[in-house]
């Protein structure tokens, strides 16, 4: 026996699939992609890396735009990790010795910022921590993922 | 085939002849210093043990002269006191340990990138901070102490860049191969502070391969070599190996060729270098390399490159600002063997001693940075 509440609401799905085909999709996901989406969607990726390239190696311009202050001994991400050697961001999630706990690759930059370069501690979602995430993981491309990796 | 490796079958097939290799009479055998200090904790050390740890002394002796020993730093990459004290603290530690060696070191020799930045009040920083000590000094420039003025302030300060002397059987050498980069700063208008920061930069682009010894310094070794008898000891000091060994990072000169081509008629030459922040061997041709530590921070081994003659240094921890750098020691007997020992604070094993003790135990693919190659850079 078909009660009313299902039929309701059998209706409803029924009424917004229609709209959907009828009207056209309003959502990017559900079309071909284009040439020029793919292009956008790059250049948004980029955009972040070429920011994050700029903290890594130190870009006081980039840091006072972000509102981050990532040093305060003049020493820069790079300095260590030329080319972001070292970093491993493939090994994250893990145990990170320093911090004594099961660490994340965000809470790595973030010891990094705070302990060798003194600097003050970013927001995990800030534009900032997403844009020095971007350069690293880029940079990185290619290396195979091994969480947890000592 | 990459470009990278089409240049090392050019290096295997141009250097690594068969049958050349330093004279096996000069052995080279591996050591580590157990400091004193990391056994029964340092603050129970007497002073002579606690100034041991930062130094790079060398030993060498020649069948007919006495042995002696000469102090190594390098890579101090001074920031003004009021910006950095930590690079500060441990060059003054550096120098009051040359300065405590007992027996005295016969000289020391400074291996380039006194400064950051190139600027004056760190290069009369590192001045006054190696007036602590008092015997001879020897000083060959790095890029950071160049490309602000040009070298200017370091000719006033410690005189030409490259010169020789011969010490108790041994020809020194000191080269200098960074002032020969190629102008990449006139065309763009930069102002010298821009110029420099692309040079401090050990992975950025825009300089590229500014690291030389150049022809008519080429030269200059070949006449000065020309005097020296070809199986007598020669040392060779520059801020980079004179071999290629990573070229985005500048560890290398870009005319190791031409090097190789003067260098090869002797047969006990030993190349010492800085630049590369970390423990580093090689054998190229009959010339051997030996890469020291710094004072101020270690890098990490290049992706690329590491000669296979080299034992990895241990994974550093960075929360420790004085782990990974330290000193060396190259000590040869009156029969010509010679060891090579490397000191870092705090460390009883400066070898990895498993290969997860190792940083290149993790395996890694990277890329070059592009953000100071896009306008405005």
């Amino acid at each position: 026996m078909i009660t009313r509440t299902t039929f309701s609401r059998t209706m409803l799905v029924g009424v917004l699939g229609a709209v959907a085909v009828l009207v056209g999709p309003v959502d990017a996901h559900k079309t071909p992609i284009k040439p020029d989406q793919l292009k956008a969607y790059q250049d948004a990726f980029m955009e972040e890396v070429r920011k994050g390239d700029l903290l890594f190696h130190g870009d006081e311009a980039m840091a006072k735009q972000m509102g981050v202050v990532l040093s305060n001994t003049g020493m820069a991400c790079a300095m260590c990790h030329p080319q972001t050697a070292d970093t491993h961001p493939h090994t994250f999630p893990k145990f990170q010795a320093q911090m004594a706990k099961f660490a994340t690759l965000r809470d790595m930059i973030n010891w990094c910022i705070e302990k060798p370069n003194q600097g003050e501690k970013i927001d995990d979602g800030s534009d900032a921590m997403k844009a020095l995430e971007a350069y690293i993981y880029w940079s990185n491309s290619g290396s195979v993922l091994m969480p947890g990796k000592f | 085939m990459s470009e990278l490796e089409q240049d090392r079958r050019e290096i295997a097939t141009v250097l690594n002849q068969p049958g050349v290799r330093p004279d096996p009479k000069l052995r080279i055998t591996r050591r580590t210093l157990i400091h004193r200090s990391c056994l029964v904790g340092a603050a129970t050390v007497a002073e002579t043990f606690a100034w041991w740890p930062l130094m790079n002394t060398l030993d060498i002796a020649h069948a007919a002269e006495p042995p002696f020993k000469f102090a190594w730093i390098s890579d101090t990459h001074l920031y003004p006191r009021s910006l950095n004290t930590r690079f500060v603290e441990k060059t003054v530690r550096a120098a009051k340990e040359v300065q405590a060696m007992s027996p005295p070191a016969d000289f020391l020799i400074f291996g380039g990138d006194l400064a950051q930045l190139g600027k004056i009040e760190e290069l009369e920083l590192g001045n006054e901070i190696l007036k602590e000590v008092k015997i001879r000094k020897v000083f060959i420039p790095g890029e950071h102490d160049w490309y602000l003025d040009m070298g200017k302030k370091w000719g006033e300060l410690f005189g030409p860049a490259n010169w020789t002397f011969d010490h108790k059987g041994v020809r020194f050498i000191g080269l200098d191969t960074v002032s020969r980069a190629p102008d990449y700063w006139s065309m763009k208008k930069m102002s010298p502070e821009e110029r420099m920061a692309h040079m401090s930069v050990l992975d950025g682009t825009v300089a590229g391969p500014w690291a030389g010894v150049g022809r008519e310094q080429l030269d200059w070794l070949q006449k000065t070599l020309s005097t020296w008898d070809r199986n007598r000891p020669v040392v060779i000091f520059s801020h980079n190996p004179l071999y290629e060994y990573y070229p985005p990072w500048n560890f290398w000169v870009r005319d190791w060729r031409e090097v190789n081509d003067v260098l090869k008629p002797y047969t006990k030459v030993t190349n010492i270098h800085g630049h590369v922040h970390q423990v580093l061997y090689n054998e190229i041709g009959s010339v051997r390399s030996i890469g020291m530590l710094a004072t101020a921070w270690p890098w990490p081994y290049a992706p690329e490159g590491v000669p296979k003659l080299t034992k990895p240094m241990i994974r550093v921890d960075p929360g420790d600002i004085y782990d990974g750098v330290g000193w060396g020691k190259v000590d040869a007997t009156a029969k010509d063997e010679v060891d090579v020992e490397y000191v870092m604070w705090g460390r009883k094993e400066v070898f990895a001693q498993s290969p997860e003790d190792a940083s290149k135990s993790i395996p890694e693919v990277l890329r070059p940075r592009i953000a100071d190659t896009i306008w405005p850079y």
